[in-house]
């Protein structure tokens, strides 16, 4: 059985704008594992959302893909036409998104727009369509799943909207789940329903999940690898526990240390001076830089490449030039 | 003269709703339903629960930016509620607020010297020259070049824009600041960044703050106390290490067990509340955690539990800790 399922290389995703074509995503390769998890992290702005839509075929009218390929089973997505894209959405690949609330139909029954994809894609009868929908949505907790084909999205709350999103992702059995910050917007105790949901979902159906957050909590939770962005490009990958023990890259170290504990008491958080870098106006040398405690003359000057840090542990930053040689353990 | 800044005492505020063509009040939401409790001069109280439990709506109350339907409030010891509105602009030069939204409460039309200056103009303090002295003195207080006063909102990123909006409330030189999901809508590192900042001020200008907020971790960071709402009532208040270390109420408990930690070697015991939060205006009879409660009784679903002082300073409001 072959490993990877989708695999993104040198994917470079520009926005045309008035001052030119910005890159939002600035040559990133990564691999998502069969049934893994791989979590993409970063703050506004790094380009983990672009990722996720240009995955999906969903850039708005001025973003293109510039360079680059999105292989799902060896097939470069980049290449396809609107109608290859829409055999690929929702089947092949399926998305939750951040907003429940806008991202259901406001007109269409749950029932509807949850048969819809059977129907289309698979070509299953109404009858068909609708006991596996029913099916889905019992699996995600619903126990009068059936009463809720019928009703609309306004009569449930942000929680049972996203249970709804998932199950309508889940019911056509895709290979790829991207969830693009699938409970920032919903409270902890309904984040902590759904997180287990997904976990559950991902166990039992064996899908592989893309999970584009900024919550580390979130990461440390679910993820099994995680790939730290900043200003489009990937300064860290590491496997989930590693990646949280040895933080190498500068900028996730300081990532960790500025969240909040509920854990340990700390009089003052620490916090990374500065603020992420324009796109259309980005320091020579190292994009992290003009932030870095750690900043070196070379920094200024040079962009770093992804250095070896450990076995399967990479990092965008000249401390790790020598391969072993700034990891410090 | 007692040494509470701040008495909220059964605080409520009903919203009516409305139906039909006469437009005849078929029942309340009840947001607040009698809220209270107290503020030291100089602390921060949190004020945490999830969307929809009332905290932002007690947040306002205080400021009087809604008129409560019952209760009272005191500040330095005198009844507020009933204030007209010059009594009431006078007393608020000691309250200001800081709102969550750093892209929806500056004027985008508004240079930021005149966000900032705005509230020295509307209380016809200092002349054009001391006012814009003081502009140049708040905006090196949290942080922001003065040479930017120029500029418009729109040209600043989230965390600045937040800075601009806590030198407008500190303008007056206020004795108290209701700040509302204040970092939420920043990103983790530009959080810390503004977390600290009101750390400094608090012990320059001596502030007392209510933080409310969504997010246990950053609560924990800030305050001094923290009050736990649920569905319009305060079911716990505690000084903030009782209440991390030993949360009472199994509300408090479920949800400092549904924060994700940052680590991934850490499992832990997660309580997983089954269930939605009920409408507040049809709230469960008894105690109003009651349907989700891991932990209910048979009392819980006849009579509403009173808010008491089970130890020192540490108050909960659950049948578990009866006084008898």
């Amino acid at each position: 059985m072959s490993g990877w399922i989708l695999e993104v290389k040198n994917l470079r995703t520009e926005f045309l704008t008035e001052d030119g074509a910005i890159p939002a995503v600035d040559g990133i390769t990564w691999r998502l594992n069969r049934g893994e998890t791989l979590a993409l992290v970063g703050e506004s702005g790094c380009g983990k959302s672009v990722t996720s839509l240009s995955i999906m075929g969903l850039l708005p009218e001025h973003g293109r893909i510039a360079t680059g390929e999105i292989l799902l089973g060896g097939k470069d997505l980049c290449k396809n036409s609107e109608t290859e894209w829409m055999k690929v959405r929702g089947n092949e690949i399926a998305m939750i998104f951040q907003e429940p609330m806008t991202s259901l139909n406001p007109v269409l029954s749950i029932g509807e727009q949850m048969t819809e994809g059977l129907r289309k894609h698979r070509k299953m009868s109404r009858q068909k369509a609708d006991q596996e929908a029913i099916k889905a949505l019992e699996l995600v907790g619903f126990p009068r799943a059936k009463e809720m084909m019928k009703e609309y999205p306004h009569q449930l709350s942000g929680g049972m909207r996203q249970r709804v999103m998932i199950a309508m992702a889940m019911v056509m059995n895709p290979k790829v789940l991207i969830a693009d910050e699938p409970t920032t917007a919903l409270d902890v105790t309904i984040q902590a329903q759904i997180l287990e949901l997904m976990r559950k979902v991902k166990e039992d159906l064996e899908t592989s999940i893309l999970l584009i957050t900024h919550d580390l909590g979130v990461v440390a939770e679910m993820a099994d690898r995680v790939v730290v962005m900043y200003a489009g490009q990937i300064v860290e990958e590491a496997d989930v526990k590693e990646l949280f023990l040895h933080p190498s890259h500068p900028y996730t170290d300081g990532l960790l240390k500025a969240v909040p504990s509920l854990e340990e008491e700390q009089t003052r958080l620490y916090s990374i001076s500065g603020t992420v870098p324009l796109m259309s106006d980005l320091p020579t040398g190292c994009r992290f830089a003009p932030r870095c405690q750690r900043v070196m003359e070379k920094c200024l000057q040079a962009e770093p490449k992804l250095f070896q840090v450990h076995e399967n542990h990479y990092a965008r930053c000249f401390l790790y030039e020598n391969p072993f040689e700034g990891d410090k353990r | 003269m007692t040494h509470y800044l701040l008495e909220v005492q059964n605080l409520a505020k009903y919203f009516p709703i409305k139906r039909g063509i006469f437009r005849r009040t078929v029942g309340f939401v009840k947001a607040v339903d009698q809220v209270s409790f107290r503020i030291k001069k100089g602390e921060t109280f949190g004020l945490v629960g999830e969307s929809g439990c009332g905290k932002s709506t007690t947040g306002r109350m205080i400021l009087r930016l809604l008129e409560p339907t019952d209760g009272k409030i005191l500040f330095e010891g005198e009844d507020i509620t009933q204030y007209g509105k010059k009594k009431m602009r006078k007393i608020r030069r000691n309250l200001q607020m800081i709102f969550q939204d750093p892209y929806a409460s500056l004027n985008p039309q508004m240079t930021v010297g005149q966000i900032v200056s705005e509230p020295l103009k509307v209380h016809r303090l200092y002349d054009a020259e001391e006012q814009k002295e003081m502009v140049k003195e708040l905006l090196e207080t949290v942080g922001l070049n003065h040479h930017w006063r120029e500029r418009y909102p729109h040209e600043f990123s989230g965390g600045q824009r937040q800075r601009i909006g806590i030198a407008r409330a500190l303008a007056l030189r206020p004795k108290l600041i209701v700040a509302d999901e204040p970092v939420s809508a920043l990103d983790v590192s530009i959080q810390a960044q503004v977390v600290n900042l009101l750390a400094d001020l608090q012990e320059k200008f001596q502030l007392t703050y209510i933080f409310i907020a969504h997010d246990l971790s950053v609560v924990k960071q800030i305050s001094d106390r923290v009050g736990v709402m649920y569905l319009g009532r305060m079911v716990e208040i505690a000084p903030k290490k009782s209440l991390y270390r030993n949360p009472r109420h199994p509300y408090t408990e479920a949800l400092l067990s549904a924060v994700p930690i940052p680590n991934p070697q850490v499992k832990r015991e997660r309580i997983i509340l089954q269930g939605e939060l009920p409408s507040p205006a049809n709230p469960p009879k008894g105690c109003a955690f009651h349907p989700r409660c891991p932990k209910v009784m048979k009392i819980c679903k006849e009579v509403r539990p009173e808010l008491i002082e089970w130890e020192e300073e540490h108050f909960v409001s659950c049948h578990l800790y009866s006084p008898s």
